[in-house]
């Protein structure tokens, strides 16, 4: 159906009688429908893009605009129509998986790390920013801001010495006492030839005001610290554009660009100004794995420990669930509120139940010691931490299998069952034969998953143990259950410092990791070959 | 493409152009100063601050709430220059990382200002020789002691846990002393200066000794005296903060440290308490607790916003000015750190009280030593591993002591140079 576009037609009488759904999916309420959504969300797009744009995030800007563009030629023309229900799906991938992806792939090749944030340019801005110090004299002036024959002004009042002047970006004028006019303060507030501004005026010229250096003594000059003080400055260090270097004014040294994001000394590589800038440094952060002992120390004994502790979760996880959906299977009595009962852990919000686990482990006070009648370290000794997680999640996955498990239980044709029973096979032997070689097919890719959340489950170990126990005084870094993730997090986070690159590389690593173990897993139980 | 889907086209396109011109953002007015704040500041320095309207003269203040510490750390990690703020209510210890990454800005403050601060609330915002801005309040700890269960203050350490050991069994004392606040290191510090263990050491002038540090000996032997039983804990104090609180109120424990925020819940559940320092070994001394500040940080975004003037104007007319700290601690109840507003009339009695056991055994909070990882860990991570090795695990506590002085010695040492 070829449809006409004009707004009066659309609302006529004869055509209203004739709305059904098909003319609502294929008629011209749905082109005028599909005009105002593709019209809004390209509304929001432009405006995002606009936003990006204006924050120097060229990239971002970028992919919004060719996101409105595919969305416009895909919805408005008929370029292809298997393509107007994948371009949403695309969209979304490029932009929150493979974006993210690229961008850390990109990150990991950088010395980005706290005091490496800013740009090159941005440093350079803020080390000029910075090279205005205070003179050793620190000495200070009430001031009143304003113009003197035409310039930028400030009228300096010396209220211990009773002497005032009217300071521009080049002379430094002497007022007589008794030319000022005082405020209540015993500050200069009017001088000949000094007009001052009024509140409005200072507002519009605070960035006016606050770039000029007013002429004091020699190399000392007064900077702006507010509109009513100025501080006797010096500048420290100065800018050389075309040898792209600082140059301390003081004692004359000279900082040049290290290649790694810093203006350091020459003969001193740690004498750098701050702060740096994103530079890259290639393969530095991946090599920094192997060769920092911080870092490669603990490595291998972690992963064992994410392996196993990603292993013990999903086959006690599923375990309990596949047992309790095995006995709810059973036409019992009260059925439905133990299927309520069981389903309670897995619909509280994990973080509270983490945390109120936390509190039942507490060695001194918790439920858990108390009904025990013991006074275990849950959470101090290695062992017992380790068992305390796997227990907390348990508790907290079961119910997952318990519920795929009891779908897919339903999906066993009964006939296999009923076959095996009549040809003399006892309910263990059903078990083992058929219904757990059946469940497996079916639920392999959901315990890879599972494998695969676990591997990188951070919320879990974080809230829990922290990754603890680990003995600081020692020296270690990685606690007995830190998982690779959390333990990526303390190396990158841990320390009041971000070092967003290296925790980049360790991000990748652990990304071939679980997608080659996954890919494995898919391969060996054969459900690609299952899908194909 | 027909003509009519050209037609279409152009509707799209200019719907879209209105569209996005009606809702796309407008750039903030150069004549507002933007100020960050968390969930608890935020709020009350809105109130504090439309009780006068000439903080700034020409200006107007706009104040951004945050649902948290975390939250506002986050966001002006993520800041850029045209959603940045010109000011942000802070914690000290963000100081050196925000500094070395461009995103505070050094602010210079006269002597007449700084006089109106104890001295050593400007070193928790100092990095590198640079002040970053002007402390607001004070976050410390002090001791709280059950008066139902002890009747006078507890002059020495051992007088609490004779206390404990003679009330353990009559009134099912799960604890002598507990933190209920800060945490086991922050908070904490207050129980390891007590019995001889501080961060730093200060020399007579009141200047900071690097390279110098506790006697492992004194303390180790300090800890064994009174925590220990042979080489397991006496049960006086838990090695972990969880609980303290609950158990606290519940009148299982007589002796507790609160943090000064956490003030007001204790009186809001009808407690009937006492205030005061933790009691040393000896009579007459009291463990130091660290008295850090709250500070309004100056950001490099101001200078960009052309605000920067206008940004320490109201450092130094609000934040910094008795009048600005009585009329926004009367809302936020903490205790002001400027003098002029300490000792007003106005300011309650709860933050007095916290005031003068600051001014009694408060020490500064220095980032630049606690936060850094040479010597194998930091502060904020050997502190509590102390205890648990300890209390928990049953190892040597002169031993363990050793290790822990030569991290914070380690500690200092590498952090002089960013002070």
């Amino acid at each position: 159906m070829r449809a006409s576009f004009s707004p009066a037609s659309l609302f006529h009488p004869t055509e209203l009688g004739r709305i059904s759904m098909t003319y609502l999916i294929r008629g011209k309420v749905a082109l005028f429908l599909k005009v105002v959504a593709v019209g809004l969300i390209s509304a929001v797009l432009l405006m995002l893009a606009q936003s990006s744009f204006a924050q120097h995030e060229y990239v971002i800007s970028a992919f919004l605009a060719l996101t409105m563009l595919a969305l416009a030629l895909t919805y408005l023309t008929k370029i292809s129509i298997p393509l107007k229900f994948f371009i949403p799906g695309i969209l979304l991938l490029i932009a929150f998986v493979i974006g993210p992806i690229l961008y850390t792939v990109t990150m990991s090749g950088f010395n980005y790390k706290t005091g490496n944030l800013v740009s090159k340019e941005e440093a350079i801005v803020q080390i000029k920013a910075r090279a205005v110090e205070a003179a050793p004299s620190g000495i200070s002036f009430d001031l009143k801001l304003g113009r003197y024959k035409g310039q930028e002004a400030i009228l300096v009042s010396d209220i211990a010495n009773l002497t005032y002047f009217v300071s521009t970006a080049d002379n430094r004028i002497p007022v007589a006492a008794n030319d000022v006019t005082l405020n209540e303060y015993g500050v200069a507030i009017t001088a000949p030839d000094f007009s001052a501004l009024t509140d409005a005026e200072m507002a519009g010229a605070d960035k006016t005001y606050s770039n000029v250096n007013f002429a004091y003594e020699g190399i000392y000059f007064i900077a702006l610290e507010g509109f009513e003080a100025g501080i006797v400055s010096q500048q420290s260090l100065e800018y050389i554009a075309d040898k792209d270097q600082f140059k301390n004014l003081i004692n004359g040294s000279v900082y040049s660009d290290n290649g790694r994001g810093n203006y350091a000394l020459p003969d001193d590589k740690t004498a750098i100004l701050e702060p740096g800038w994103r530079a890259p440094i290639w393969f530095e952060n991946y090599t920094k794995i192997l060769t920092d002992s911080r870092v490669r120390g603990p490595l291998v004994r972690v992963f064992i420990w994410t392996v196993v502790f990603a292993l013990l979760t999903v086959l006690t996880t599923f375990a309990l669930g596949l047992l309790l959906a095995l006995a709810l299977n059973k036409p019992i009595h009260g059925r439905r509120i133990y299927r309520s009962i069981l389903v309670l852990p897995y619909a509280m919000p994990s973080v509270m139940s983490i945390l109120i686990w936390g509190g039942m482990f507490n060695t001194e006070f918790g439920a858990i010691n108390t009904l025990l009648g013991t006074h275990i370290a849950w959470f101090s000794d290695p062992n017992f931490a380790r068992v305390a997680v796997i227990l907390v999640n348990l508790w907290l996955g079961f119910p997952y299998f318990y519920l795929i498990s009891s779908g897919s239980l339903q999906a066993i044709p009964s006939e296999l069952l009923e076959a095996a029973a009549i040809d003399g096979a006892n309910p263990r032997q059903i078990f083992r034969k058929i219904t757990l070689p059946l469940l497996l097919q079916i639920l392999s890719p959901l315990l890879i998953a599972s494998f695969a959340f676990n591997f990188n489950n951070f919320n879990l170990i974080y809230l829990l143990t922290g990754g603890g126990p680990r003995n600081e005084l020692d020296g270690q870094i990685a606690g007995a259950t830190d998982i690779l993730i959390s333990y990526t997090y303390k190396i990158a986070f841990g320390t009041g410092t971000q070092d967003l690159g290296l925790a980049s590389a360790i991000s990748l690593i652990i990304f071939v990791l679980v997608a080659s173990i996954s890919l494995y897993g898919l391969r060996k139980s054969k459900v690609l070959e299952t899908f194909a | 493409m027909n003509t009519k889907r050209f037609g279409f086209a152009g509707v799209f396109a200019a719907f879209a152009l209105a569209f996005s011109t009606l809702v796309a953002p407008s750039a903030s007015a150069a004549t507002e100063i933007l100020v960050w704040a968390d969930e608890s500041r935020g709020p009350n320095l809105v109130k504090a601050l439309a009780t006068k309207s000439d903080w700034v003269p020409g200006y107007t203040v706009k104040v951004v709430t945050f649902s948290g510490f975390d939250a506002l750390k986050a966001a002006l990690d993520l800041a850029t220059d045209s959603s940045g703020p010109d000011l942000v209510v802070g914690a000290n210890d963000w100081v050196p990382a925000f500094a070395k990454s461009g995103k505070l800005a050094p602010y210079v403050p006269t002597a007449a200002l700084k006089a109106r601060f104890n001295p050593t609330q400007f070193l928790d915002l100092t990095y590198k020789g640079k002040v970053y801005g002007v402390p607001v309040d004070i976050n410390n700890v002090a001791m709280i002691y059950n008066t139902k269960l002890v009747s006078s203050a507890p002059k020495t350490f051992g007088e609490m846990v004779s206390t404990y050991k003679s009330l353990k069994a009559s009134k099912s004392l799960k604890a002598g002393l507990c933190i209920a606040g800060g945490g086991m290191s922050w908070g904490a510090h207050s129980v390891f200066s007590a019995l001889g263990a501080d961060a730093y050491q200060f020399n007579s002038r009141g200047g900071i000794v690097y390279g110098r540090t506790f006697s492992a000996a004194t303390f180790g032997a300090n800890v064994r005296k009174y925590l220990m039983d042979g080489k397991k804990s006496n049960g006086f104090f838990p090695a972990t903060d969880t609980g303290c609180k609950d158990n606290f109120l519940a009148g299982n424990v007589p002796y507790a440290v609160i943090g000064n925020w956490e003030w007001a819940d204790y009186v809001a559940k009808g407690f009937t308490m006492n205030l005061m320092p933790v009691p040393g070994v000896t009579e007459g001394t009291y463990g130091h607790m660290f008295g850090s500040v709250s500070g309004a940080l100056l950001t490099s975004f101001a200078a960009k916003h052309g605000t920067e003037a206008g940004a320490k104007s109201l450092l130094t007319n609000f934040f910094a000015s008795t009048d600005g700290q009585v009329r926004y601690q009367n809302l936020e109840k903490r205790p002001p750190a400027e003098k002029g507003a300490q000792s007003d009339a106005s300011v309650s009695a709860a933050q007095r009280g916290f005031g003068s056991a600051a001014s009694l055994a408060g020490i500064p909070q220095v980032g630049a030593f606690l936060n850094n990882n040479k010597g194998g860990a930091n502060y904020w991570d050997s502190a509590p591993a102390y205890w648990t090795a300890v209390l928990i695990d049953g190892k040597d506590a002169v031993k363990e002591a050793s290790k822990l002085a030569a991290i914070w010695r380690a500690n200092v040492e590498a952090g002089k140079g960013d002070l």
